[in-house]
This record gives structure tokens, sequence and C-alpha cells, in this order.
């Protein structure tokens, strides 16, 4: 990990230096555990801040949209897939974007940790070896990495950046291990009165913050739905359709565009897992479609697009 | 409860599914007045937002109809149609909505037989699960 | 101002005298959160949590609220009018309420009452109708900085009770009529307890860690402080969702609107966020705060330059560190207040 954060940082400072970009964006030391900050590199004094670890949980691509001048990114798998999606969006030019590829670890699922630590609060955790080093108060304990891994980084598929200029270290096991197909859609398995029941509970908590939102790449646009008056799709309140309607539009204008970065639960502050909603969607695009975004520059979202021989609408 | 008519928002593409509609109507053709026709130019520009705000009124069933693919007015509306039905559907019935509350059809202007009979498996389907109760917005409960 | 002393194994004594007139809500723990529930019995009161994930604000200024209500049918027997929602036939206890949280309820006591011709009315009866019995900290969060904000971990502004937790005992502390009233049947507190308790205050206001001065802010000249180049990178990550004004005990935008159903209508109000893009849309299509970097400087103006300002030096924060802990981009606001203590103004050319 060293090795490559002082790859990063002389990279990042020589690109700056030479004036090839204007900013180079990615991440900083956090001042909570288990997060670091996106950070903005404008200098190659700045650059020597820039960090990596199993704690950069945000998707950098979000930040690209609308950035003036020319940006250089760091961009693990998922990350490098988002702006694979926004350039055929056309909401990125390619040409003022220089994409640093690297190879994703798996991040952590900060609230698998905590889990492991209920009623006690987390002073540092670090990354050793292949175990995280858990502090608080009063105690001291080891965590394997693997068992705490952000959920979509176990069913991770393409871990190396499809999309870059160059490569930062070296590439790696491209699959996190787990399988997406097994795990996703969980609820298809209950029947409707149970499947509402879990709908429920899984958003119950929802307190409309718009974090997973504005966390994720895919959600720019200029008038969010939500934000519609005339007429008015969601409710601006707390009652249970609004925050179901909101969860339900925003998962389903994802379709299909979604590479599962999992920034939408990292950034959500409830902790809520709203890719309960999103897996069933993507896996439909796998299965139906045959359609994996961000691979490649070429093909086109699948709800953009149709074939003559589509499944039908109904079986009969 | 065989009294209660269950109230069908149904969205029905201009130049197909509509003209069916009429055609039935020229026919005397019958069928529940429970069905609400809301005319889109097509059935492309059906939006999943539509279908979310009518059973937030409280219908009890939405009910999508266009053109047969590869007939479409507009070439291809209801080939991205097609797709959309079918991703979105996935999900409302993923989430516990009842299977048998919203439903899409291809009708065509002559269809008028066909499109009395999907009117009538329709409102049969709605009516055995009852008013609807999911998704639906009611703002006189308590707020909490 | 009065000290009593109580077991622990006898704090029901304490519930009995407020559920016959109050419902008694505490922090309880679930899982990894901590939130607010109606409190049953003594034994479920909780004395080892942090804070509570939310605060308590809900409990006067509600996420969303009904203010009133109208009926468009002739029929009505009301009339065709608004019709103001009845007010509240109960009163709130709230049990274990940290010295922060407490703080910033008087805080917003200034901004929704203070001036006679905007009250809040909404605010002030749910405000009247509650009694505070606060829990002092033992051990704050790494995150908290209340001792910058004019506040503590022992800090007694706003409540009515505090408790301070001696391990098999606990002193009460009445800081109001109400809350003497209340603990006065109890055995005064021995000297020696009294002294345990200022160790313990003592004690827990050491690791808490220091933020800039809020005078050197104070000190700055405004518009000085608002040109400053600090903001240009300080908005940079900021994600403008609105994660950290509904954490926050200090903040109370909100937007009311009406919604109808049939001939029926209620106006609400909800928590609105000042980080939307939208809250300072005009409808003639001007947007004072349509950038990043305005929402962003405007935050933190608002709550560590304007409202000292405007409310006699008190800042719009405690220092309860829930932004911190919740911000999905951990935008830290005490790198915020140090940055802005520290700004050079004006800025060199």
């Amino acid at each position: 990990m060293k090795a490559l954060i002082e790859q990063i940082r002389d990279r990042a400072a020589e690109l700056l230096s030479s004036g090839r970009v204007d900013c180079v964006i990615g991440y900083k030391q956090g001042t909570v555990p288990m997060q670091e900050q996106p950070f903005f590199a404008h200098t190659p004094e700045d650059a020597r801040q820039l960090t990596w670890s199993v704690f950069c949980t945000q998707n950098l691509a979000n930040f690209l949209i609308n950035r003036p001048g020319k940006n250089a990114v760091l961009a693990k798998g998922c990350v490098s897939r988002s702006i694979v999606g926004l350039i055929k969006e056309n909401q990125i030019d390619r040409d003022d974007v220089y994409i640093l590829g690297i190879h994703s670890p798996g991040m952590v699922g900060a609230s698998k940790v905590q889990e492991r630590f209920p009623g006690k609060v987390l002073h540092q955790v670090t990354l050793e070896g292949g175990e995280l080093v858990v502090q608080g108060l009063d105690f001291t304990e080891k965590v394997p990495f693997d068992e705490v891994r952000r959920d979509n980084c176990i069913t991770c598929t393409h871990r190396n950046a499809t999309l870059y200029d160059e490569f930062i270290g070296e590439k790696g096991e491209e699959t996190g291990g787990g399988d997406i197909d097994k795990v996703a859609a969980p609820w298809d398995a209950l029947n409707p009165d149970e499947r509402w029941e879990s709908f429920n509970q899984t958003f119950q908590d929802c307190i409309r913050c718009y974090a997973c939102r504005n966390a994720c790449p895919l959600c720019y646009c200029d008038t969010c739905f939500v934000d519609e008056h005339n007429p008015q799709w969601c409710g601006k309140g707390q009652q249970q359709t609004d925050i179901q309607t909101f969860h339900l539009l925003r998962a389903f204008h994802c379709a299909g565009r979604c590479v599962d970065c999992g920034a939408c639960e990292s950034a959500c502050p409830m902790g809520i897992r709203m890719r309960l909603l999103t897996s069933r969607l993507e896996l439909n695009v796998r299965e139906k479609y045959q359609y994996s975004p961000g691979l490649d520059m070429e093909s086109v979202p699948p709800l953009s697009y149709y074939r003559q021989d589509d499944p039908e609408i109904n079986s009969d | 409860m065989s009294k209660w008519e269950p109230k069908i928002m149904a969205f029905l593409c201009n130049w197909c599914s509509y003209g069916a509609a009429d055609l039935a109507g020229v026919g005397r053709l019958q069928y529940s007045p429970g069905i609400k026709v809301i005319r889109l130019p097509c059935s492309g520009g059906m939006n999943p937002k539509y279908i979310l705000q009518a059973f937030r009124h409280g219908m009890d069933g939405v009910w999508v109809s266009g053109c047969h693919p590869g007939d479409c007015h507009y070439l291809s509306g209801n080939m991205y149609a097609r797709r959309r039905f079918v991703m979105f559907r996935d999900l409302v019935e993923y989430v516990g909505l009842e299977p048998g509350r919203l439903h899409f059809s291809w009708i065509s202007a002559a269809e008028a037989g066909k499109f009395q009979e999907t009117a009538r498996k329709v409102v049969a389907a709605v009516k055995t699960l009852g008013p609807a109760k999911r998704l639906v917005k009611d703002i006189q409960g308590e707020i909490i | 101002m009065s000290d009593k002393i109580l077991k622990k194994s006898e704090i029901g004594l304490l519930l009995d005298r407020l559920r016959s007139e109050y419902r008694t809500y505490a922090p309880a723990r679930q899982g990894t959160s901590v939130d607010w529930k109606p409190l049953d019995r003594a034994e479920d009161l909780c004395w080892t949590f942090g804070n509570t994930d939310m605060s308590p604000k809900k409990f006067f200024f509600p996420q969303t609220e009904r203010l009133m209500h109208f009926n468009n049918d002739p029929e009505a027997p009301e009339g065709r009018a608004m019709q103001p929602e009845s007010e509240r036939d109960f009163r709130q206890a709230l049990i274990g309420i940290r010295p922060c949280d407490a703080k910033a309820f008087r805080i917003l006591d200034r901004v929704f009452g203070k001036a006679e011709s905007a009250r809040d009315p909404y605010w002030q009866e749910k405000r009247e109708k509650a009694l505070l019995i606060g829990l002092a900290c033992k051990d704050p969060h790494p995150s908290c900085f209340c001792t910058s904000m004019q506040c503590g971990p022992h800090h007694r502004e706003g409540l009515d009770v505090l408790m301070t937790d001696l391990d098999d005992q606990v002193l009460l502390t009445g800081l109001t009529d109400k809350g003497e009233a209340l603990i006065a049947e109890f055995a005064d507190a021995p000297a020696d307890l009294l002294e345990q308790a200022e160790e313990q205050k003592q004690e827990a206001e050491k690791p808490i860690g220091a933020v800039a001065n809020l005078d050197n802010i104070g000190a700055k000249d405004l518009l000085e402080l608002y040109e400053a180049g600090i903001w240009d990178r300080i908005n940079e990550p900021c994600l403008t969702c609105g994660t950290c004004t509904f954490y926050c005990p200090v903040c109370h935008c909100f937007d009311i609107q009406d919604e109808t159903q049939g001939t029926y209508g209620h106006r609400i109000r909800n928590w609105d966020t000042c980080m939307s893009r939208l809250f300072t849309l005009h409808t003639s299509g001007h947007n004072p705060r349509g950038t990043k970097k305005d929402r962003v400087r405007q935050r933190f103006m608002h709550k560590f330059k304007y409202m000292p300002m405007k409310l006699e030096g008190s800042a719009g924060c405690v220092g309860c560190g829930r932004c911190v802990q919740r911000c999905p981009v951990n935008l830290d606001v005490r790198e915020v207040i140090d940055q802005m203590g520290r700004a050079v103004c004006p800025e060199p050319v």
C-alpha cells in the first residue's frame, strides 16, 4: 500500500507541475475511523497529501461532472466503470479527464466493523497485513479484513480499472471472490406479503437526506424528480409511500447504468441497504439483456436500446 | 365485496390501443366503467413515475397498452417500452406489490375484441386482490 | 439549585413521579444504533450510550408536522376553512438528554421566539410542555468538541435536572423550579459526592479536542471572511446532501407546503436543507446560492459568524459531533472552523 501511495503522489505531482491537468482528484486521510476524504490536489505540494487505503469508499467519478478544466482522477474498478458510463452519457469529455487506473483491494464495510463492537466507540482502525486493527478507548482487537469488506466489493467482477490513461501499480485479481448472481435480489424467495414487509423494514429509517442520490455519479439531473412539483411525484414528508416512491424511482433511473460501486450504501448515515433493490434490476439486466455497464465504450445502456428478440412482457 | 368495482388506470397509446378502445365503444362492446383512460402519444412515452403516481392516488390497478412490437407508429417507441415494462414490473412486484395489479399489453387499433377481453382480464385480476393498500398515499392518517 | 442523591437501583422512584404527568422517553440501544424510544421501565434506562444517532429535536420540531387542515366539501361541518391542529394534550419528559442537545434547544428557543412578531407557536407549545432530565457525559466521543462551543460534558443550560452517573448512585441537580420540585423529596447529596461529580466533569473535559476560538472568527470582518479564498477548497468534496443539517440539533430550516387528497387537504412543514440547490431558488429563476461554494460557505458562515452576531455571541453549534461522524465525505466542521479562524483577512492581493 505504501509503495502505491508514493506512486500516486509522485504521478499526481508530475501531472500538476507539467500542467497536464489542473487538479488531481483522489483521497486524503480522514478524520474519523474508516473514512478517507475525497481530496482535490491543485499543486504538487497538495499532491503529497494524497493517500490510498481500504477506506476510500466514495466514488470520485461523481466530482467530474460539470467540473471545469482538465482533471486527473484516481480510479479503481468501479470508479472507472462509472466514468465510462458518464462519457457515454455525455457528462464527461474523455479529453478532459486523465484516468489513473488502480486495482481495488475492496473497501471496508464500516457498519460491518461496528457491528462487531456494539455499544463501543471506535477511535482508530488501520489495516495491517490482512487484518483491521480496531482500537477503542480500552481495547484493541483484530478483525480479518476479508470478513468486513463492503458487500458490493465481495461480489465485484472488475476490480481493475477498465478505462485508464495509465495504471498505478500492478493489476490484481479481478473478482472479489463472491458471486453476485447468487446474492442478488434476495427477496425473490419471498411471497408478496413477506416482500412488502422486508421492503418496509429496509427503508423505514430513511430520513430523505439524499446522501445516496448525491453520492451516486449517475444522479446528475439538474432537477431531480423529487423536486418536480407540477405534478408532484414524491412528497417531501416522511410518509411511508413518499419514502418508498423515492427509492423505487431512483433505483429504476439507475437501472442498467449502475456499476454497483456501493457509494450509496457507504454514504447512507442510517445504514440503509438500498442495493437490496438495485440488485434486482441489475440481475434482470444481466440475465435478460446480457449487459454489464462500464466495460467498454461502444455498447449502449440497455434501457436506451432494444433488440427484436427481447423477452416479451407477458409470458403467454 | 362483489359490489366493489376496482379503479383501474389505463394508459393507452394514441395510435393503437386508444383506437382499439374507441372501436370497442363504437361496437358497443361492454367493459367495466372502473377503467379510467389516459391517452399517451406512444407507449414509449410511458414513465414509471405515472404508474407510481396512479397507485399513490389510490388506483387499484394500472394497465399500460401499446402497439405490437414492429407496428409502433413512431417505429420503435414500444420496443423501448417493452424493456422498461419488464424491468419495472419486476421491480414493483419484487418489493411486494401483488402480482395482478400492474398489467401490460399490446393491442392494435383493429383489435376491439382483444381490448374488451384484456379489460375484462385486468378487472378480474384486480378484483380478486381487493382494494389497493400498498404504495397508496393517505394523507389523512397520522403523521409520525 | 439543589443537589440530591439517589441510588441508581431506585431511579424508578424518579420515573414514577413523572409518569402521571408526562410521556417518558429515553435513549435506547438497538444493535449499533441508539435512538429515543418510549421508556416504560426503570431497568430499561441506558447509562452507557454516547449520544443518540439523531438528535431529540424531533420532539419539538418533527421532521414532518401537520400545521393545519381543511376540507373543501361544502357539507363539511367546520366549513371550508383552514382548521388548526389541536394542541397536544400530553407532556413529554426526555430522560438522559445530553447537555449539548439541551443547549441546542435553548439556542433554538431564541431563533423561534426572540422576535415577538415571528414566534413559532408550534415549537414553543411543545417546549413549554416538556421536561428535560440531562445525563452528564463521562466518556466523550472522539468527535465531540462541545468545550469550544460554549458548552461542555456537564453543561447545565436548558436542563430542568442534570443527572451525574456516580456508578451505583446518581447525583440529581435541580436547575429550574420544575426540576427542583421533581427531586425535592430525595436526600441531599453529601459534599464528597459533589466533589466526585466535579472530578468527573474535569476528567471528561480533558480528552475533548479544542477547535479554533470562536472569538477569532468573531473578530474578522464579515465581508472579508466571506470573500476569503478558503471557501474554494472547503466546498470541493461536499455532496450538498442534507445529512449534516438533519443530524444537527441546532439546524432548523423547514419548507411548508400543502398536500391534497380529494376534498381533504393539509398544510405540512418538513425539514429542509440549505445545502440543496433549490433552497434559495426564486420564482423568477434567480438563485442567490446557486453554486456549491455559495451553499457550503453559507452553512459555516451562518453557524459561526451570522448567528453569533444576531444572538449575542451564541454560535449555531454545540459541538455534538454528529455531522463529523455522519458526513459521507468526512467534511469535518472542526477543520472548517479552524480554517475560518486562521483565514488571513483581507486576502493579500
